[in-house]
This record gives C-alpha cells, structure tokens and sequence, in this order.
C-alpha cells in the first residue's frame, strides 16, 4: 500500500505539467479573464451592459427590473450550473489523461529508465495499477478540484458583480441546496468516468507497452484504418441491396468506445439519457446529470467495455514483464 | 542436478536463444555467498545475457536458481533481496536528487538513508537537481549512492563504471569493498575495465560465445596460472611446455602457462601471477577472427 501511493506520487513528479499545472493554469486564465472583463466592464460601462456568463446573457437594467420570481430563477440556473464554467478544463484533461496514458509504458522504455524501476521490489502489475489510478482516479480528481475553485471563483465574481449593480443574490444563492449538491453530484460520477474510461485506459497502456515507435500512430492509425476497411467490406457485400450488416455500426461502437472513453460525459453518446444535458430554464441540473450518469451502468455495454479495459492491462503487464529492453 | 545448497546462483543448462542465434549455450556454474565475481568476456559473449536472465528480465530455458527463487516466477519475492545496475545513465531524466532517496527509501525496505547521503555528501549533487540537468558521471554517481545503500543480499552490476572518471572509479571500487561487501553479500560485476576490479575479486568467470570458459578463484587462478619472463637461452625448453600464450616485452618472451608447477617454470626466467588482463586475452584468443 505504501509502495503504492509512492508509485503515485512518482507519476506526478513525472507529470506534473500536464496533470497538475495544466488544470490550474488553464483555470487561472479563464478567471483572470472573466474577472478582467467583469472589471473593465464596469469601469468603462458603468452599470448599463450585458453580460455573458456561464453562457447566458444578462442585461443589467432589466435585471433589476425583473419580478422577484425571475430573479428566483435565475439564482436557480446559477447554483444549477455554475460548475459548467469548468468544462473547457474537463475537455482538456480528456487531451492530456489521453496522451498520459500513450507515454505511460512507452517512454520508461524509450529512455531504458525502465531497467532502474525493475531493480527496486515494485512489481509490474503494481507498476501498471499505479498508471490505471493516476488516469482513472488523480487525474480526474485533480480537474474536479480545480473545476470547483475556478466555479466558485466565477461565480463569485458574477455575485459581487451584480451586487456592485444594485442587485445582491449572495444570500439567495446560499440558501439554494444546488449550490453544494453540484460539488458531490461532479465527484459522484468519478466512478461512472473511471468504469466508461477503463476500455480507453487499457487500450492506450497496451499500446504504450507494446509499441517499438509511433505509439500514437498505432493507437488511433490501426482502430480508423480497421474501421474503415469494415465499413468498405460492409458496403461491397451489403451497400448494394441497400442493407446494413450491423458489422459496421459494431465497429464504430467499438472503436468510439476504445477511444473516446476518456471524454467526460461520453456515456450520454451511447445511450438514450440526452435530456438532463439540454440545458432548461433552472439550467443543467447536475443532479439530473448525475442520475442519468448512474443509469447508463444498466446497459450491458459499459461492463463489456471495462471487462476488455482490464484484460488489456493484463496484458500490458505481461508485456512489461516479459519485454527484453535489449 | 542437486545445485549447490547455499549458492547464490545456480545455473544448470542455461540456455537462452534470440531467434536462431545462441545466446547462452547450456550454461552450468554455481556462485556461493559472500563472494565477489567478475564476469569477464568479450563484446556479445552472454555476460548481460546471463545477467538480465537471473534479475528475471528475460525468458529462458534450463534451470536457474537465485537466492532460491526461479526468476521467471518469483520475480517480485527475489527483487526484495537483489539490487542491480544494469546499463548507465538510464535514470529518468525528470526525477530530482531528493526525490529519487525519498523515493527509494518509500519503497526499498532495505534502503539506508543516511547511507545515501553519505555517499551524495562527496559529490556535487544537490537535492533539488534534477538528472536532466546532470552530466553522465553525475548521474551513474547518483545511481550508485542509491544502490550502495541498499543492503542487497546480491548485487548484480553491470558496467556500473562506465563514464566515470579514474578518480571516482577508484573510490567506487574501494566503498564496494570496505563498506558495502561483507560475508553474506555476494557481488557479480561486468566490465571491461578489469585491471580496476581484479584487486576485489574473489572469483573469475571467462565467458566466451555464450560458454563458460574459466571459472575458478582467484587463489585457483593464482595456483593454476603462471606468467614467466623467460630467459633468452630458455626459449626452446619453455616453448616445449606448450605455454597457452605468448609475447615479447623489450624483446624478452613472456609466456602463460596453465597448469604447469611454478616451481618447473622458475628454472626458466622470472615468475609472477599473470594479470587478468593477459589470462583474459590468452583465453579470448581467436573471439574475434
């Protein structure tokens, strides 16, 4: 367990700029850029302009001229969504927790580093596990935290904002139960994220493992190619009788499923529960999200797709074991 | 086939095979403890081969033994007792100084801490540089503080000196001896530079296209091999012992003698322990026609 959470802590050393940083510079430019428009805003315009923020457009005058219930409303959509200001950090960490796990068993090799971990007592499949966590769980964990500080950051600012307009909500948004339900219903769906992940995760750590060079090539090149070479066949032996083997439509599910997993959200793609993600008038409401989130562990393919994750990183573990670093 | 009950490592037809190319050829040989061997032989004769098949990093064929466990299934249970250096310069590049010793101390339970920066304490590494930044002598230095501090039962090192200057070799090979080695620690090393590590070995191994050629103590050796400056009138006599080597030094001959009583050959000229240098060589002789 010790060696464990030491291996974790290695993985972080090595990442630090893409796990770590990443997150928080992003999330620091985002607010000094919300917050520097917010401010130039006010002192070049005064109280008369709109703003946009998390999406919506306010006009300030009419703002205040609304019915006390509108403005209910609108501390609803506020404490509803604020968390959807951070999706451009969830977007990104797709990107970076995607080229983390490319490198993960490939670059130790590349720079034969490999051959220094071996000689200390960790064993692969501990070294392999500690490069699942890092991707499935810390990375995730690291963007939940900074999504939470930049949306509250945000949505502080939008609330003095306001109120530097006559209009204070502070104590309405405290009040709202949404406010500190969306934190627990973004990290309730971590173990969603790690289940729909888990195909991607051992995809790409296979990949890692196995590959002399060109480890991204062969981790998208091979799947698009098989894919299209599927859906020629598809089309020589059935696009004439205008038919649909379903051998294609299989394959791209694959290939979706084998590349796309590490994208937040990515199980609304493959199911029927699409509603909570239309925003409404309250806004997103993350509690919908979340539920839904949950329902789509009822279809069978999120099992098969983690149950071929794992037998991939089985076999990436074996293929650490057993490669000769020459 | 009963391998030596308190060996090391216990070899009995050692084979390994890349392709159709024979690595190891049917290897047999046993290392007791508190021993420190030198592995010798040419560029591709098996050395790292036979090596990287005992730290379990290759597959083989035959039986191997080390501290008791097969390394092809025990591999996690032997390397809480084994260390080894198996290339130079192969730290990962963004580690720091400070973090690869809390690291190795998280991890090893045989790990000395102190001992580490003892050993760090006589070079220029600092704890916030990072190996990116170092040169290749800074980085075997500061791979070798760390495995010096582990109290492996077998250390395994393979050219652990390369890229080093004279001086730190020097002290290198001296900690190995006085600091690190005792009686139940058995040491196997690689290099090329063996007039460096003869001084410290206690045993020999000749390895040459992937067999055992030599493998005995240095007191065997000692017993077995005689080196003699011959006397010029004595040339014929000598040659008629059939030295297993022969060359001239300021147009004297020196001549290897395997197995031949010194007391025989001291009729003939000067006596004197042949280097390993020179018993390497003669063995080798025809490695690379």
């Amino acid at each position: 367990m010790k060696t464990l959470q030491w291996m974790l802590r290695r993985e972080l050393w090595e990442h630090k700029g893409s796990l770590f940083w990443a997150p928080v510079v992003v999330a620091a430019i985002l607010l000094i850029v919300t917050a520097g428009s917010a401010g130039y805003g006010l002192l070049a315009h005064g109280a008369h302009f709109t703003a946009m923020v998390d999406g919506r457009q306010f006009y300030m005058s009419s703002f205040r001229a609304m019915p006390a219930e509108m403005q209910v409303a609108a501390v609803q959509f506020a404490a509803n969504s604020y968390l959807a200001s951070a999706v451009p950090l969830f977007i990104m960490m797709a990107f970076t927790v995607f080229f983390y796990c490319l490198s993960a068993l490939y670059d130790e090799r590349r720079d034969r580093s490999v051959l220094f971990w071996k000689s200390l007592p960790m064993s692969d499949h501990m070294t392999v596990l500690s490069k699942v966590l890092t991707a499935a769980v810390v990375a995730p964990a690291i963007t939940i935290a900074a999504a939470l500080v930049l949306s509250l950051a945000l949505l502080i600012i939008m609330g003095v904002y306001l109120a530097l307009n006559g209009v204070n909500l502070f104590g309405a948004l405290l009040a709202t139960p949404a406010l500190y339900l969306s934190p627990l219903f973004l990290i309730g769906m971590l173990p969603v994220y790690a289940l729909w992940a888990m195909p991607t995760i051992g995809w790409l750590l296979m990949v890692s493992s196995w590959a002399k060079s060109k480890v991204f090539l062969w981790a998208v090149g091979v799947p698009i190619i098989a894919l299209v070479i599927v859906k020629w066949v598809d089309f020589l032996v059935t696009g004439n009788q205008g038919m649909n083997s379903g051998l294609a439509h299989v394959a791209r599910e694959v290939v979706n499923r084998g590349l796309g997993g590490l994208v937040p959200g990515i199980w609304f793609a493959f199911s029927d529960h699409t509603v909570a993600m239309r925003p409404g008038e309250h806004g997103v409401e993350l509690g919908q999200v979340f539920a839904q989130s949950w329902m789509t562990l009822a279809a069978p393919g999120v099992w098969i797709g983690a149950v071929a994750g794992l037998a991939m990183i089985v076999v990436a573990i074996r293929m650490r074991r057993w490669r000769d670093e020459g | 086939m009963n391998p030596a009950i308190n060996a090391v490592v216990s070899a009995r037809g050692l084979t390994k095979r890349y392709g159709k190319q024979v690595a190891l050829n049917g290897v047999d040989f046993d290392i007791p403890a508190g021993r420190i061997v030198g592995l010798i032989g040419p560029n591709g004769s098996g050395k790292t081969t036979t090596l990287k098949a005992a730290l379990g990093l290759i597959p083989f064929e035959g039986s191997l033994t080390v501290l008791g466990h097969d390394p092809r299934s025990e591999r996690d249970a032997l390397m809480q007792e084994v260390c080894f250096i198996a290339d130079v310069a192969i730290l990962p590049r963004w580690l720091k100084v400070g973090d690869a010793i809390d690291f190795v101390a998280g991890v090893h339970p045989r790990f000395d801490r102190k001992k580490a920066e003892r050993y760090l304490a006589i070079t220029k590494l600092t704890p916030g540089m990072k190996v990116r930044a170092m040169s290749k002598g800074m980085i075997v230095q500061l791979h070798l503080a760390l495995v010096m501090a582990i109290d492996a039962k077998l250390l395994v090192l393979d050219e652990p000196t390369l890229g080093l200057d004279i001086m730190y070799r020097k002290q290198f090979y001296q900690n190995l001896l006085e600091d690190y080695f005792d009686e139940n620690k058995t040491i196997i090393i690689t290099t090329h530079q063996v007039e460096e590590v003869e001084h410290i070995l206690t045993d020999l191994m000749f390895i040459r296209e992937g067999k055992i050629v030599l493998a005995a103590t240095m007191d065997e050796v000692g017993e077995r091999y005689t080196e003699v400056m011959v006397q010029a009138d004595k040339v014929a006599a000598a040659n008629a012992l059939s030295p297993i080597d022969q060359r001239t030094v300021f147009g004297k001959s020196v001549m290897l003698f395997d197995g031949v009583a010194r007391s025989q050959l001291a009729t003939l000229g000067e006596t004197r322990n042949p280097s390993v240098a020179d018993l390497f060589v003669a063995t080798m002789k025809g490695s690379y026609a």
